[in-house]
């Protein structure tokens, strides 16, 4: 279909094609060219074929057509009385830079002397585009790498990105001070050596071993009448091949010995979680979209941040629910609660104990005045049943004390960066298995972690928005939160979400409240494959994929595509680019893990393995 | 037998006529038998024939005619030319039904432009270029009279090329140095108001603004010659030029020109004057064949009918039709009740990107310039459409076909079922 002018100016790099048949003697113009971001649908539909010697549109752009043209014929030299002479800019004298490795060194170390203007082209399609336009202080360096990209969707992408230094000038407002570091409070998290577990006669902590008394079992099934067994066992890291139900949440042991929720102090088992898993009376597992049971190595994304870690030791809380209240909202809950009973018995021995702390990790919350203001936005499951969310509980990942999210009508809540990372979020978790955010996950977000540090950010604090059910109430929910973003005066935002489908609706609604609001906003999601967007809206520009797996399926792998370490730094490195106005290329229609990877050697993070779970196709 | 012709109040933009006698009144050709205020956007209503009123309703005045119809007419008692088509009733005669007096109450400020449309853009429709051939000085004169009307110093026969006898004839009947003669090409939708403005004057008008923006003023053929009889002859209008086509009984022609055919008369008169319908056949068409619509053989000929086409049986569509919807042809309902009549159900709806829906019609960006169709035909295929029914004009049908077959998709037309009455070719792609 015919482009604006706008649409131009984006693609004066593509391939110039007739939307339909012109004529001798026309002045090409905008009006007459084909929309370069169909053109893989057209491809792949066999309606289009690019050939080598097309023109592209800067090229063709004014000149008249010297025969008649049929639609979707590329321009070619012989159809037109002018080629219009681009200058390539830098790009003759440019030195190629492999694989973007210059540029991620480039991010700590910015070379003095002189550097030659560099221009980077990736790949046959251009994918990533480095230049460097002075060379003298390296000050516009400018990558943009398209990322991964759904089918369907305003084109998502990821980014490149600016040097660190680059972006303190372009991004900051330059006020004295600017980024000046004001601790608002601090959280200790004490970490407790734990190297041993085991179901015994007491309750008890000493010298790294858990007892958990087995009679314990008895108490905690009186938590809930629709809770009829459970059983508990120890998982040790050399016994992994173990058969397992469906992997319902990964708990830490975590509990306050000092100070409220985000601050005082915070003990945190190390080197053991707790594991919930579940069927109902009969036999059904607790899950919705795809479950995880199986042997536990190959059912757990083992090192994730919502996951057990490789060698931790691993409680088992099994539960036997009432019979078809696996998809009511007390059923699942019903587990979490009696489970949680029983991390309580070890989380009031852990406030006693006084083991050896592994490490002190020191957490806080600080604002960095005059850097540009960013919020978190995390999008949690809120349709009920399973999808749901205990927040700010009293004691961190518990259940004891917090507020369900559905309960609160999804309306968007703001947490400190250090409530979140003391637990308060325990996940009732569901969606599918792989792209799920359980408990364990929110205590470690790595983007929670990765803003905070940040010092060129100024991290105002994580939304945390429930995603309903019903389209009527997403499209409320979502305008809650425009309002709340708006009234924060944000320079920028990431959202993220779980799961994908129906949750996407709001996620791209929620993109959309940022943006129309002119906030530079970056999505971060599993889409993938499987995961496309159904809806888009051209706010929507600026997208991180945190996909895994080898198909780009919602896989049976717990905790296997979520936002990860990688995942995190992308997005960041994006939102940093987009506020400072790096253009981000669209990515390709088609989902494409190499786009990723691109990135990642861009910030010198590892390329993204995809998992083979047996979902190629 | 005595026949029935009925007059519907309501025949053009604007207000509906208020009956101006009462049943049982015995009448004469040329009488008002409905009327409108002078400063009401509405028009006066005639009767085309001498005999009396038998019914009255809400919608529609009946007359009985009587067996034999004289041939003069009761005169029309103004004498100011501006005053005689607001009291003739004229409207808009191709298509659009817009009181003429409206159009030309208000002159120029400084100078403008008249344009006759002659374009004829419609296929098979022929009556407007017979009635240039037949007598180029009428034209001429019901421009001239409007250029008067309205102060303009600059007229403008619009007509296509084409039609080389008629512009011939034009030619050489044309002695007036304000008046030019313009050739358009022959692609529809030539015709569209806002096309013969770009095609004559070179500006392209908004979707929502009026020809006088571009300081002209646009009028049809047969209107212009309809202003002649009104403002020469004191004639209402009780008459109307008319193409008959398609699915005619015996080997007559199959497309026909008919002359003053009496408004009120039903469809079904009319054919019969053509030699009558073929038993078999798909529908009734009042109009051309891109915007027409569909009739019954009971309605009559109003003021606007251009064309009554008796269309080819409709061709057997798959379960689930893919719809695409064009300013310039059918709109979503006619789609819709030609996709019912082929068996099958719209999977889906795309309109193309230039239609702009102002008012209650939609109106082209740029009439007869694609903006490029793939977009929405590949929309249509995911809908689930197995097959096309579009409503494009030329350009943008040349462009849905040089991707829908690719994408397996057979591609239906609006026009088909007409064209194939009349054994023309189908608009499908331009073969150059």
């Amino acid at each position: 279909m015919s482009i604006t002018k706008e649409t131009l100016k984006q693609h004066l790099k593509d391939p110039a094609i007739f939307c339909c048949r012109r004529q001798k003697g026309l002045v090409i113009s905008a009006a007459d060219l084909e929309d370069p971001s169909l053109f893989d649908d057209m491809e792949e539909a066999g309606l289009l074929k690019l050939s080598d010697d097309g023109l592209k549109i800067e090229q063709v752009i004014g000149s008249t057509l010297v025969c008649d043209v049929e639609a979707l014929t590329p321009i070619t030299k012989d159809m037109v009385d002018k080629v219009n002479e681009v200058t390539e800019t830098a790009s003759k004298e440019a030195d190629k830079v492999e694989e973007g490795s210059a540029p991620a060194e480039g991010k700590t170390d910015a070379p003095a002397g002189p550097v030659p203007q560099v221009k980077a082209v990736q790949g046959g399609n251009g994918m990533i585009h480095i230049e460097i336009g002075k060379a003298e202080k390296l000050e516009h360096l400018s990558m943009d790498i398209p990322v991964f990209s759904g089918p369907g969707a305003a084109a998502p992408v990821c980014t490149g990105g600016e040097t660190a230094g680059a972006a303190d000038s372009s991004a900051v407002p330059d006020e004295e001070k600017a980024g000046e570091k004001k601790v608002i409070r601090t959280l200790i998290k004490k970490h407790i050596r734990i190297t041993d577990a085991e179901i015994g006669t007491e309750t008890s902590i000493k010298d790294g071993k858990i007892t958990i008394d087995k009679n314990i079992i008895e108490k905690a099934l009186k938590e809930d009448p629709l809770c009829k067994k459970i059983e508990l066992d120890v998982i040790k890291p050399d016994n992994r091949h173990i058969y397992t139900e469906t992997i319902m949440d990964i708990c830490p042991i975590a509990t306050k010995v000092e100070g409220e929720l985000g601050s005082g102090v915070t003990k945190v088992a190390d080197g053991v979680v707790f594991m919930l898993t579940g069927v109902d009376e009969d036999g059904v597992q607790i899950h919705e979209f795809g479950s995880s049971e199986g042997y536990l190595d190959e059912k757990m994304y083992f090192g994730h941040p919502g996951c057990a870690d490789e060698n931790d030791i691993i409680i088992r809380c099994n539960v036997v629910i009432e019979k078809k209240t696996g998809m009511t909202r007390p059923g699942p809950f019903a587990a979490h609660k009696c489970q949680d009973y029983i991390i309580q018995a070890v989380r009031d021995e852990l406030k006693k104990y006084d083991g050896e702390v592994v490490r002190e990790e020191v957490c806080e919350d600080v604002r960095r005045p005059g850097n540009p203001r960013v919020v978190l936005v995390k999008e949690i499951m809120g349709q009920g049943a399973m999808h749901d969310n205990v927040i700010c509980p009293t004691e961190p990942c518990g259940i004891l004390g917090g507020q369900k999210n559905v309960d609160c009508g999804n309306v968007p809540i703001i947490l400190t960066p250090n409530q979140v990372r003391d637990g308060s979020i325990h996940a009732l978790t569901c969606i599918g298995p792989a792209t799920k955010e359980m408990t364990r996950h929110y205590i470690r977000e790595p983007l929670v972690e990765g803003l905070a540090a940040d010092s060129e950010m100024d991290l105002v604090g994580v939304v945390f928005v429930g995603s309903p059910q019903v389209n009527d109430e997403k499209m409320w929910v979502s305008e809650r939160l425009g309002s709340l973003l708006e009234s924060l005066d944000i320079d920028g935002c990431i959202i993220t979400t779980e799961g994908f489908g129906n949750n996407h609706i709001d996620f791209i609604q929620h993109i959309g409240q940022a943006g129309k609001r002119g906030i530079p906003v970056v999505g971060v999601s599993f889409c993938a494959y499987q995961g496309q967007l159904v809806v888009g809206n051209k706010y929507a520009d600026a997208m991180i994929e945190e996909n895994m797996d080898k198909g780009g399926f919602e896989n049976n792998v717990a905790g296997c595509s979520c936002v990860t370490k990688e995942v995190a730094a992308r997005a960041i490195q994006m939102l940093k680019n987009k506020m400072a106005g790096v253009e981000i290329k669209p990515a390709p229609k088609k989902w494409d893990n190499e786009v990723v990877n691109n990135n990642n050697r861009l910030l010198g993070l590892p390329d993204t393995e995809l998992l083979d779970s047996g979902t190629m196709h | 037998m005595k026949r029935i012709f009925r007059f519907p109040l309501k025949q053009n933009i604007g207000a509906k006529a208020a009956p101006t006698v009462v049943e049982g009144d015995k009448i004469v050709r040329g009488q008002l038998i409905a009327s409108v205020g002078e400063s009401e956007l509405g028009a006066n209503l005639f009767s085309s024939v001498s005999g009396s009123v038998t019914g009255i309703d809400e919608n529609e005045i009946r007359v009985q005619a009587d067996e034999v119809q004289p041939a003069e007419y009761r005169k029309l008692s103004g004498s100011d030319p501006l005053e005689l088509i607001r009291e003739a009733g004229i409207v808009g005669l191709g298509g659009a039904g817009f009181p003429a007096y409206y159009k030309l109450k208000a002159p120029f400020k400084t100078d403008g432009i008249v344009i006759v449309n002659a374009a004829e853009c419609e296929p098979i429709l022929g009556h407007n270029i017979a009635a240039i051939e037949k007598n180029p000085q009428k034209l001429i004169r019901g421009l001239q009279i409007v250029m008067d009307i309205v102060h303009s110093s600059k007229g403008v026969v619009a007509i296509k090329e084409v039609h080389s006898q008629a512009v011939e004839k034009l030619r050489e009947t044309l002695d007036d140095d304000r008046i030019r003669i313009a050739l358009l090409p022959d692609m529809y939708p030539m015709g569209e108001e806002r096309a013969v403005i770009r095609e004559v004057t070179g500006t392209l008008l908004g979707v929502d603004t009026l020809p006088l923006d571009a300081d002209a003023i646009v009028v049809n053929t047969e209107t212009a010659c309809r202003i002649e009889e009104a403002v020469d002859s004191k004639k209402p209008l009780i008459e109307k030029d008319m193409t008959v086509a398609g699915k005619l009984r015996g080997n007559t022609d199959l497309i026909r020109i008919f002359e003053n055919v009496p408004i009120g008369m039903s469809v079904r008169d009319v054919f019969d004057m053509a030699g009558g319908l073929a038993d078999e056949y798909g529908e009734i068409i009042m109009g051309g064949p891109f915007t027409g619509k569909r009739v019954q053989l009971d309605d009559p000929v109003i003021k606007t009918t251009g064309g009554l086409i008796a269309a080819e049986c409709f061709m057997k569509g798959p379960e689930k039709l893919g719809l695409l919807v064009c300013a310039c042809g059918a709109g979503r309902e006619r789609l819709e009740e030609i996709a019912k009549s082929m068996g099958s159900e719209a999977a889906g709806v795309e309109y193309c990107k230039q239609a702009h829906r102002v008012k209650n019609s939609l109106k082209c960006e740029n009439p007869g310039k694609c903006p490029g169709q793939v977009q929405k035909v590949m929309a249509l295929k995911k809908a689930g459409a197995q097959a096309l029914l579009i409503s494009n004009c030329t350009d943008c049908t040349n462009t849905v076909m040089s991707c829908a077959p690719k994408l397996g998709l057979p591609v239906y037309h609006c026009t088909d079922g007409a064209l194939r009455a009349v054994n023309h070719k189908l608009i499908r792609k331009i073969h150059t």
